[in-house]
């Protein structure tokens, strides 16, 4: 449905160009506006995706305002200056469109993909809701029933639903990653319709946005195109906010519970780890495809298969373009104890830490990751998406073409340093998820 | 400075330039339409009659193997769940290969393997593709089923039942399948811990050897590999196994329900009620039908801007999504309305979606709806050919569903042809608003007063999350509660075993009103069992006496006396004053038979069983220990009738507790009696229950 929240930002699939794999080639430009634009061709099928990565995320929000920039998404669907309310998806499945859009603690990001012909419609429908929005009552009302409904939805009616609002919250003391997108219900009644005005004219500007555009298109006649729509909008001339703020050591252990309508305990480790793209960010994720890739992996060849203390168990780094987290969790198999499975999860990674990798590892290990880069951009939704976070995260959008690269730097020894380094008690959140009939009164 | 000044001009110059360009209150019109090519894909048989689907495809260098069994559903009963064991089974080992092995050659070339019970699929980079068929073959022809293996899995699936019952979508989901279906049907029946416990090792075994034939089964392979490399690896791979014939499943086809039926899973703690609103449909893909009803269910729910998503999303706020699907099958398909929204909208959701239902079922759709909605489906269509794996779908389908071989090539044609009177006409057929199971998972305490105007009854039938009815006012009893335990607390909190023994007589005097008339009762017992009885009902127009020894009785009725007998004398002899401190010693057996609600607490409730078999009920409170109801059978003239006897209101009296407000109720007439005195050990004679 629309409006998806990422939960989980895995460090965003990107392909490696192996020697037999094409390399994905781009058109790159800037806009007098500051408008940066990526164009990628690729006629194979006769479609187009258009992407627009706006850089603001849960993380440029006021705490007092916190769910505003995921709320805001859901109003740039109610209709701009020629495109009545209601429209927008109209016009969009109409021309065999199919459109959504999603917002992280660091960009809100939309897309549309129609069949190729209908390139220029696309471009005008985007190019109008970021030059002229139409923020009205009606509109916001409705959306803050729906986005209410929504948490609900997500979170509070789901099992475990709310765990990485808890992880994140006792995780960050000062960084605006201590809440979620999708923030507090309270905060977005109490926005006022010029705040909401305010935030368009900041955050949604040209300087701000970055175009992509992949599939079966004239590069000549897409940047004619791109310059007739979005030439004009005016640069935005209010402060861009970023946070700047660099969040302490943990400084020793956090551990709590949280009591949950679950059957199944859940156990949650979240290590603080450095920003995406850091050389460390990347021997980290190497070592999450020992831990938890394939049922070859330690995680679950130990905790699932061998010992059956959990269902499910597994590890993912949650990067950010501020410094992320680096999740272990296990979720227990009936009668065992959340401690025992903590036992057997933290017996995983004393291994890491302790001992170097096998040379038979390491080398499973690059190979998943080969194949994983190579399956990847399988789509021209998914190619103009990764083209557009390389260059606004990293500023190179050519790591769609040589990311692999930086993954096949990290040796051995780099996975047993990055665990020593980084995978420590004094680093670390723990969390029990435990049923609610054991909460003692 | 004069430089700047130029290309300020310039900038300007640009600016205006372009912006007399665009004229933005125009929607621009679209180019000429792109050609939608469907891919072409090549069919081989092998000799064992394996069907191989090849569609090359050189964007990535990657290969994909599909391997799909083509068989009717099976009724699992008692076992329901090693179908699926059996499926995860084959990922387990295999004669020459433990899981141990498998999963490390498997992850060591960066491949995907995975199994169930109606398909194998396998993916990697070219390069690994002779080693990833080893494997698959390996995995398909010459599996290895362990009994550890198969506990290892039958423990997980417990696991996963015992984490889906605090999932609402997941209780929603088996529920309606339940209910639509029956659990009966192959598509209706229900996994419990039951079921899984009882999965052997020689079922999966079986299904395995009943189904895993080439002749039952399709590969679809997808990549960078051309016909001549696809066909010399199957026939490598896949050529030496066995075809066998494999049986034939025949299953009743169950039917829309007569009327709106409305059926709740009460989940107190939800905060939102999870809707599934549907019935099974009769609708076959490929048939005339098929194109039309679909497009009635796009416009219906099934986009973001279908009628039901429009109205109760954007219109309503009541939810954060809406939908409906309609889907085809070869034994019977379904309609279902899904959604979830807060507790406070469940019903009023519900009459959104039955409106739209009719309204589509009444109303012609306008042509801007229709056309849009073709381009929309057009659009889809366009967009499922940048997969190849949508090409290898179509061919199984075709082959599957015995389609016309141009059926999908022909698709965007018939999709165009259909007018709004086949809409219409298709949404008559198929859209059924007065013939639905309305499934509801949510909070009963706060929804279920709303939904009975949904019921034609005025009934709601209550599932529990296996999908069995029942009665809500019935509760199971927890785990290490006995009969003997309930009893002892219940002596516990009146006052202890001591104290029971200690009272030797007793005498309790009741007030009340019936019928407009004072009502005075009064009652002594001396030990074990004597009773003297008096009542007087309106100041002597009526009064009655009983009198009983413990071995005889006689019942004075105005100034008429008459033996007590039979039954009667039974029950009288079983009410002794430290009964409850031992049962069996008047003869009674005991039993803890279910957790009722009674009068807003849950309450055990004990069936007594005189050693003639006479039997009586008492209810409990879990929460206070006390009794509060007895149910006795009581003849009369007129023959057996029900007597139900409230008690409330416990007091104190000389360290022993007893209710001070007494109420029974005899078929619809009810005595609300309050107690004025309680005297006890006051010596009384024994005379005083002599029959005489």
């Amino acid at each position: 449905m629309k409006s998806k929240i990422i939960l989980l930002l895995f460090l965003f699939s990107a392909a490696f160009i192996y020697a037999q794999t094409k390399k994905i080639d781009f058109v790159q430009y800037k806009l007098d506006n500051g408008m940066n634009v990526i164009l990628h061709q690729d006629d194979s099928t006769p479609i187009v995706a258009i992407t627009l990565l706006y850089h603001v995320g849960s993380k440029n929000e006021d705490p007092q305002r916190t769910g505003f920039a995921h709320f805001f998404e859901h109003l740039m669907f109610e209709g701009s200056k020629n495109i009545p309310r209601g429209e927008f998806d109209k016009i969009s499945q109409g021309a065999g469109g199919t459109n959504n859009a999603n917002t992280s603690q660091d960009r809100t990001f939309y897309y549309q993909v129609f069949p190729s012909n209908q390139l220029e419609l696309g471009l005008w429908m985007e190019s109008d809701r970021l030059m002229s929005l139409k923020i009205d009552s009606v509109g916001v009302e409705t959306q803050r029933k729906v986005v209410k409904e929504e948490r609900k939805q997500r979170l509070d009616n789901q099992p475990y639903g709310t765990i990485f609002e808890e992880t994140f919250k006792r995780a960050y003391k000062v960084h605006p990653y201590k809440w979620l997108p999708i923030g507090s219900a309270q905060y977005i009644d109490k926005a006022s319709l010029q705040e909401f005005v305010d935030f368009h004219s900041t955050y949604y500007v040209p300087q701000n946005v970055t175009l992509s555009i992949a599939g079966d298109i004239n590069i000549a006649k897409t940047k004619e195109l791109v310059k007739k729509y979005f030439g004009d909008i005016p640069k935005g001339t209010k402060e861009i906010k970023r946070p700047n703020v660099v969040e302490p050591p943990l400084g020793g252990e956090v551990r709590d519970t949280v009591y949950d309508n679950i059957q199944l305990p859940l156990v949650l480790h979240a290590y603080r780890v450095p920003a995406q793209g850091t050389p460390d960010a990347y021997a980290l994720e190497m070592l999450t495809n020992i831990l938890a890739a394939g049922q070859s992996s330690r995680l679950y060849k130990e905790v699932v298969d061998k010992q059956q203390k959990a269902v499910a168990a597994g590890s993912f780094p949650y990067f950010l373009e501020d410094p992320g987290l680096f999740v272990v969790y296990g979720i227990a198999n009936m009668g065992i104890s959340a401690n025992d499975l903590e036992k057997s999860i933290q017996s995983e990674i004393d291994k890491v830490k302790k001992d170097l990798i096998s040379k038979k590892e390491f080398e499973k290990m690059r190979n998943q990751k080969e194949t994983e880069f190579v399956s990847s951009n399988s789509t021209d939704l998914g190619v103009a998406e990764n083209l557009a976070n390389y260059f606004v995260y990293y500023g190179d959008a050519n790591l769609i073409n040589t990311e692999l690269g930086r993954y096949m730097k990290v040796t051995r020894e780099d996975l047993k340093r990055v665990a020593n380094k980084y995978l420590n008690a004094d680093n670390r959140v723990v969390l029990y998820y435990l049923p609610k009939s054991m909460k003692k009164n | 400075m004069k430089n700047k000044f130029f290309l300020m001009i310039f900038l300007l110059l640009v600016s205006v330039a372009s912006f007399a360009q665009v004229d933005r209150s125009k929607k621009p019109e679209p180019g000429p339409a792109p050609e939608i090519k469907l891919g072409e894909y090549e069919s081989i048989t092998l000799k064992n009659g394996l069907k191989v689907f090849v569609v090359s495809n050189n964007k990535l260098p990657v290969v994909a193997f599909n391997l799909v069994i083509d068989r009717d559903p099976i009724l699992e009963g008692n076992n329901a769940g090693y179908v699926d064991a059996a499926g995860q089974l084959l990922r387990t080992g295999t004669k020459t290969r433990s899981k141990d092995k498998l999963d490390e050659e498997i992850d060591f070339i960066g491949a995907t393997l995975s199994t169930s019970s109606t398909n194998v699929y396998a993916s990697s980079l070219k390069k690994h593709v002779n080693k990833l068929l080893d494997l698959m073959s390996d995995v398909v022809l010459n599996p290895n089923f362990k009994q550890e293996e198969l506990d290892k899995i039958k423990k997980q699936t417990l696991s996963g039942l015992a984490a889906a019952k605090d999932d609402p979508t997941a209780i929603s989901n088996r529920v309606a399948s339940a209910v639509f279906y029956g659990k009966d049907h192959p598509y209706g029946e229900v996994e419990t811990e039951a079921t899984v416990n009882s999965i052997t090792l020689d079922l999966c075994n079986q299904y395995y050897k009943t189904y895993f034939h080439p002749n039952a089964a399709y590969l679809a392979i997808v990549g960078d590999i051309t016909k001549a490399e696809a066909q010399k690896l199957a026939e490598k791979y896949f050529g030496k196994w066995k075809p066998q014939d494999i049986p034939k499943g025949e299953f009743a086809t169950p039917k829309a329900p007569l009327v709106n039926k409305v059926g709740l899973v009460d989940r107190a703690n939800s905060v939102q009620s999870v809707l599934n609103l549907g019935y099974p449909v009769d609708l076959k893909k490929g048939s005339e039908d098929a194109i039309p009803a679909s497009m009635v269910n796009t416009i219906l729910g099934g986009s973001f801007t279908s009628r039901i998503n429009k109205n109760l999303r954007e219109t309503h706020g009541f939810t954060y999504g809406a939908g409906t699907s309609l889907r085809s099958d070869k034994l019977v398909g379904q309609f279902s309305a899904s959604t979830t929204v807060r507790n406070s909208a469940t019903d009023s959701a519900i009459t959104e979606i039955l409106n739209e239902m009719k309204k589509i079922r009444n109303e012609k759709v306008p042509d801007s709806e229709l056309q849009l909605t073709k381009n929309y489906l057009t659009g889809n269509f366009a967009r499922s050919l940048e997969r190849p794996q949508t090409i290898a779908n179509f061919a199984i389908d075709i082959e599957r569903y015995n389609l016309p071989k141009d059926y999908y090539k022909n698709y965007l044609k018939n999709l165009n042809a259909a007018s709004s009177d086949d809409l219409l006409a298709a949404a008559k057929k198929y859209i059924k608003p007065n013939n639905m199971y309305l499934v509801v998972v949510g909070n009963a305490e706060e929804i279920a007063k709303n939904l009975t105007r949904f019921s034609i009854t005025g009934k709601i039938d209550y599932y529990d999350i296996y999908g069995d009815k029942y009665d809500p006012n019935v509760k199971k009893i927890p785990e290490g509660v006995t009969v003997d335990k309930v009893l002892e607390k219940y002596v516990d909190v009146i006052g202890g075993k001591e104290n029971v023994e200690k009272v030797k007589d007793r005498t309790m005097k009741l007030k009340g009103s019936a019928q407009g008339m004072d009502v005075v009762v009064e009652i002594s017992q001396k030990y074990p069992n004597k009773i003297y009885q008096t009542v007087d009902v309106g100041g002597g127009v009526f009064k009655m006496n009983t009198v009983f020894d413990g071995a005889k009785g006689k019942m004075i009725q105005m100034g008429q006396s008459q033996d007590i007998t039979g039954d009667a004398l039974e029950d009288l002899k079983g009410n002794a004053m430290d009964g409850m401190l031992d049962y069996s010693k008047y003869g009674y057996k005991t039993e803890l038979a279910a957790v009722e609600n009674v009068n807003g607490q849950d309450a055990y409730k004990v069936v007594l069983t005189s050693s003639s078999g006479r039997k009586s009920t008492q209810y409990y409170s879990v929460e206070t220990g006390f009794m509060i109801r007895t149910i006795n059978q009581i003849s009369t003239p007129q023959g057996e009738a029900t007597q139900t006897t409230d008690m409330d209101d416990y007091r104190e009296v000389e360290g022993m507790k007893y209710p001070f407000k007494i109420t029974q109720s005899f078929g619809p007439q009810s005595i609300e009696l309050n107690v004025n005195s309680i005297e006890i050990n006051k010596n009384l004679p024994d005379a005083m229950f002599e029959i005489k």
